[in-house]
This record gives structure tokens, sequence and C-alpha cells, in this order.
């Protein structure tokens, strides 16, 4: 992945490509550690119940609330026995999700392109993403946070 | 309309549709919001063409699983893919193309 329209603040020292491009599972699938489904609402979302026409920011948080998540302010950093994700959108739609690693780096995967891991949250913003808007963390066990980075558990 | 404009007509719809597709994939690529990737103009401009774009549509499916299944079923009005395939984008796919050969739209 080179700096490009849709991710204009990467750069070869603040990214890295960890995947080849599949179509087989995308950003939000990966934050919530599955490779084999495209979630979207109306297809696979949860809670399963969330109408399929509502790709709003609501519908993001509403899946890592699902999934454990609460709200954690502006503090990205990295914290002993977290996990954390950060919500993106652009105007009312979300766009992406990421996912922050037990390194303290954070791993995206692009759409239908490439995973990748990134330094910062805002190193995939300021393009076709926007901006980071919710940051949101829970609490994993000791063990998980020291565990394989980029892979699911 | 004469009979004998019907192959440049066949030809034009063709090369429109790979034309809006190759935009598309291109304009999509990064995209995760399967809404977002529906509004793309190029999306739209396909939804479109009408039944004239099914077995294009099916045909690039066939070759490179991808999001095409909104405009599929705004166009047909169908939905074939099972329950236990949805989600899995290369299953769907799969269930799209299956349907398109029961229809005729595209050759086993």
């Amino acid at each position: 992945m080179t700096a490009n329209a849709d991710f204009p603040r990467l750069t070869t020292v603040n990214h890295r490509d960890t995947s080849p491009p599949t179509v087989d599972y995308n950003c939000i699938a990966w934050a919530a550690e599955d490779t084999e489904n495209w979630w979207q609402p109306g297809m696979v979302w949860i809670p399963a119940d969330w109408p399929a026409d509502d790709f709003g920011l609501g519908a993001l948080e509403a899946v890592f609330r699902s999934l454990g998540y609460a709200d954690c302010g502006q503090d990205a950093g990295l914290e002993s026995g977290s996990q954390k994700v950060a919500l993106y959108g652009s105007g009312f739609v979300y766009t992406h999700a990421a996912r922050q690693l037990p390194s303290g780096k954070w791993t995206s995967k692009l759409g239908k392109g490439e995973d990748i891991e990134h330094s910062t949250p805002e190193d995939v913003g300021g393009g076709l993403y926007g901006e980071v808007v919710q940051l949101m963390k829970r609490a994993v066990p000791m063990a998980a946070t020291a565990g394989n980075p980029g892979q699911p558990s | 309309m004469t009979d004998s404009s019907l192959p440049v007509l066949r030809y034009d719809v063709s090369d429109r549709f790979l034309r809006l597709a190759a935009a598309w994939k291109e304009q999509s690529r990064h995209m995760s919001n399967t809404a977002q990737m529906a509004m793309l103009r190029s999306y739209q401009q396909i939804i479109g063409m009408g039944e004239l774009a099914v077995p294009l549509l099916l045909e690039e499916l066939r070759r490179e699983p991808d999001h095409w299944f909104w405009a599929l079923e705004a166009i047909t009005q169908e939905n074939p893919v099972p329950k236990d395939a949805v989600g899995k984008v290369r299953l769907m796919a799969q269930a799209w193309v299956e349907w398109g050969v029961r229809e005729r739209y595209l050759s086993a």
C-alpha cells in the first residue's frame, strides 16, 4: 500500500502490509476477529436485528458495544488488560474500524484490499475513511494481550 | 431500430458495462461499507442499465466474486442466496451464478 487519495497519511514508515487482498472479510469483521464473513447490516451484524438499511455511525458503535466494548474517550494509547478499537466515519455513515494490537500498533483491513499494521488510528484517516469518530475498549485476559499480533485469537 | 442495429447495441452495452465495472472496482477497492459502494455513480449507472446488465453482472461475478449482489437484487428483485451463505462473498457469488444458469442468463 502506498499513499494515495484514499490514504493520504500512509507512509512507508508508519505502516506495513500484513496480508494479500481478499474479499472474504472486511474491516468490521477483522476488527471483530472474524476472517470468514463480510459484515454489513442485513447480512452479518450484531445485534442481529439491526435494521438492514441503517449504515450510520450508530450501527458500528452497536456492533462493538455488543462485543463488550465501551467508549474510552480520546485515549488511543496501549493499556494493559484492555483491547481498543477505533471507529471511523465520513458524514453520517460509518467507513472503517481498526483494532489495536498487543504491541500498541493498530491493524486494519482496507476494504477488499490488504490487511495492514499501522502506528496510530489516524494513519488511515484523512481520506476515504474520514476521521476517527470514536475509540472504544474492552477488558481482555492478560494472556490475550500478549498474543499473536495481527492474528485473530 | 432495424435488426442490423442489434449487434451494435449489444456491443455498446457490454463495453459500457466493462468501463463502469472497472471504474467501480477501482473506486470501491478500499471500502468496507457496501452502502457506500452502491452509492458510487458507476454502480448506480450499472443498476440503471436494467436487465441488460444482468448477464454481464453474473459473468463478472463468476470471474471475480465482488459486491454485485445489491445491483442484482435491485434489478431482478430476486435473492437466491441461502441463509447459510449470507456474509460469505464467494458462496453468495456462487449462488447467484447458479441462479443465472437456471434462469438462462448464463451458460453452464
